[in-house]
């Protein structure tokens, strides 16, 4: 590689002269980084099969908090993981200042893949991030973005970790003290490096040390994760001044994600004559007082909502099984239950497999009739299920198989 | 360490072409738009002014603040950006959504105020204990050189 002394940068150029940053900063950083976006990406596929579920595998049923557990990390890790690219970006800041700024083809291919990466990071994460604060400035459907763009982040980070692994590995396995400062100047062209030449005093870092660096971001980082995941741990929700979401101060203890209003449903729902209809083999209706006469199955399923948060529950009201199987149908059916409300992607849902087994046609939550919000008269409610497809204002109940 | 590089960065390109592919093929071209206005946005608020904005905070806390006391002020001011850039969002949203939701209940800006002030008076007694205990060694040297 040529050596280009820096005297020749215009006086003009960046210089950085912290020693703050380093090598052995920046991986070990990154490695945190990595695994809170490996988590991301894990448990982000795990819910994308709950939107998408092959016919072939149904999503499973138990272990009942399954999703709560899944999607609560998902969130927990996305809003940790924002903090934590800023500090990791501020660590390798400096690479954006190399001279000459167009060394090579293959420097600039490495910086335009390094471009895709810390923006796709930054708009998955900040995206992310404004979905669950229910914000939209972003004019575009969030999930098929959102789980596209996820492969973008991942597949250039692994590209990434590729070409730095000799860099990785260095820094992980130097002390934190003691790593090569990191600065617009490469490692391999400062003389001075603690790579090149040997075992040296570590460089003064004459304010916060490097590990004060590392514990000050851990403890931000804390603070954060501490105050702002109460809204899936439930222990934690009295501290959480950074909680999106408040659980227990939903109606009936249980927050709501789509309001009757927001759904247009109030009227129809609160209809006496209201009645549900079973189209199967064998069709039937179901009258208001004979849902309600026969709603005496009792399960504790939490609700786990794609943004993170989630409740634990008491759910009062008729087995789905049943009400198949009176229609004609097995636990092998595929059933589709559709709500009062007309239009949507959240006014049908899907279900088949384990979680038709354990569902219930709830009528009942925490001990009262379902408030209007919740889905009164009638809702669904499955275990280890999304929350938005416990479809609620239930009206319909068909046969897909 | 050869085999892993080439392995990482197959998959890696494998996984981003499939990411790529499927943006450019299954998304509306006005919402391809939007996404790469977004991605470029986000990199010049970040890397243009974010990132330039805390290179001057730390340059002119290099020059103005005694090392020891340096040494306390990054660190809370660390822990403090980390927590102000998720709550703003938070208290630009607080209360725009109907009660029944749950979401965004809480008046962010005292808590944000609240979490700054517990790490800003966390950091003000480690740094006074410090003092303390600076002045407490005999024949110990003036705090600026204690470090160098």
């Amino acid at each position: 590689m040529p050596t280009v002394p820096p005297s020749t940068r215009p006086a003009w150029w960046p210089h950085f002269n912290s020693t703050l940053r380093s090598t052995a900063v920046t991986a070990r950083l990154g490695l945190v980084l990595g695994i809170a976006i490996g988590a991301c990406f894990l448990t982000g596929l795990l819910s994308y099969f709950q939107y998408q579920a092959w016919e072939w595998l149904p999503p499973p049923a138990s272990p009942v908090w399954g999703y709560r557990v899944t999607q609560g990390v998902h969130v927990a890790t996305g809003m940790a993981a924002i903090p934590l690219v800023l500090v990791k970006l501020w660590s390798v800041y400096p690479n954006n200042f190399r001279w000459p700024p167009f060394r090579s083809v293959k420097r600039v291919v490495e910086r335009i893949t390094l471009a895709l990466l810390v923006s796709a990071t930054l708009v998955q994460l900040f995206t992310g991030f404004f979905n669950v604060l229910n914000w939209y400035p972003f004019r575009w459907d969030f999930v098929s973005v959102h789980y596209r763009l996820a492969y973008v982040v991942v597949g250039s980070l692994l590209l990434h970790v590729a070409v730095k692994l000799p860099d990785i590995v260095y820094g992980l396995q130097t002390k934190v003290a003691e790593g090569d400062v990191l600065t617009e100047v490469p490692w391999n062209e400062n003389p001075e490096s603690h790579s090149i030449a040997g075992p040296l005093p570590p460089p003064v870092t004459p304010g916060l040390s490097r590990r004060g660096v590392l514990t000050a971001a851990g403890a931000g980082i804390g603070v954060v994760v501490v105050t702002s995941v109460g809204q899936t741990l439930t222990p934690l929700e009295p501290i959480g001044l950074l909680a999106v979401r408040e659980p227990s101060k939903g109606p009936q203890g249980v927050p709501v994600n789509r309001t009757a209003e927001e759904a247009n449903v109030i009227a129809a729902a609160r209809a006496p004559d209201w009645t549900l209809t079973i189209i199967g083999p064998k069709p039937y209706a179901l009258s208001l007082a004979e849902i309600e006469e026969m709603a005496v199955h009792g399960a504790r399923f939490p609700i786990s909502c794609v943004e993170g948060w989630s409740a634990n529950a008491d759910w009062l009201g008729l087995r789905l099984l049943e009400i198949v199987e009176r229609a004609g149908g097995t636990a092998d059916s595929q059933i589709r239950v559709r709500s009062l409300e007309a239009a949507g992607f959240f006014n049908k849902s899907v279900i088949f497999g384990p979680q038709l087994s354990h569902a219930l046609l709830a009528t009942h939550l925490n001990g009262e009739r379902l408030s209007v919000d919740h889905g009164y008269p009638l809702r669904l409610i499955a275990p280890n299920r999304a929350g938005a497809f416990n479809t609620k204002w239930l009206a319909t109940i068909e046969f897909i198989s | 360490m050869k085999i892993w590089r080439i392995l990482l960065a197959v998959v890696g390109i494998g996984i981003a072409t499939y990411g790529i592919s499927q943006l450019l093929t299954q998304v509306p071209r006005q919402t391809l738009v939007l996404v790469a206005l977004w991605l470029i946005g986000a990199l010049i608020i970040h890397d243009g002014l974010l990132s330039p904005a805390v290179v001057g905070v730390g340059a002119a806390l290099r020059r103005y603040v005694p090392d020891r006391g340096r040494r306390y002020l990054q660190f809370g001011l660390i822990m403090a950006a980390m927590v102000t850039v998720i709550a703003v969002p938070m208290i630009y949203r607080a209360r725009t959504q109907p009660p029944a939701k749950a979401l965004l209940l809480q008046d962010f800006g005292i808590n944000l105020t609240v979490l700054l002030a517990a790490i800003g008076g966390g950091t003000l007694i480690a740094y006074a204990i410090r003092v303390a205990r600076d002045r407490s060694v005999p024949g110990r040297p003036p705090p600026n050189q204690a470090h160098e």
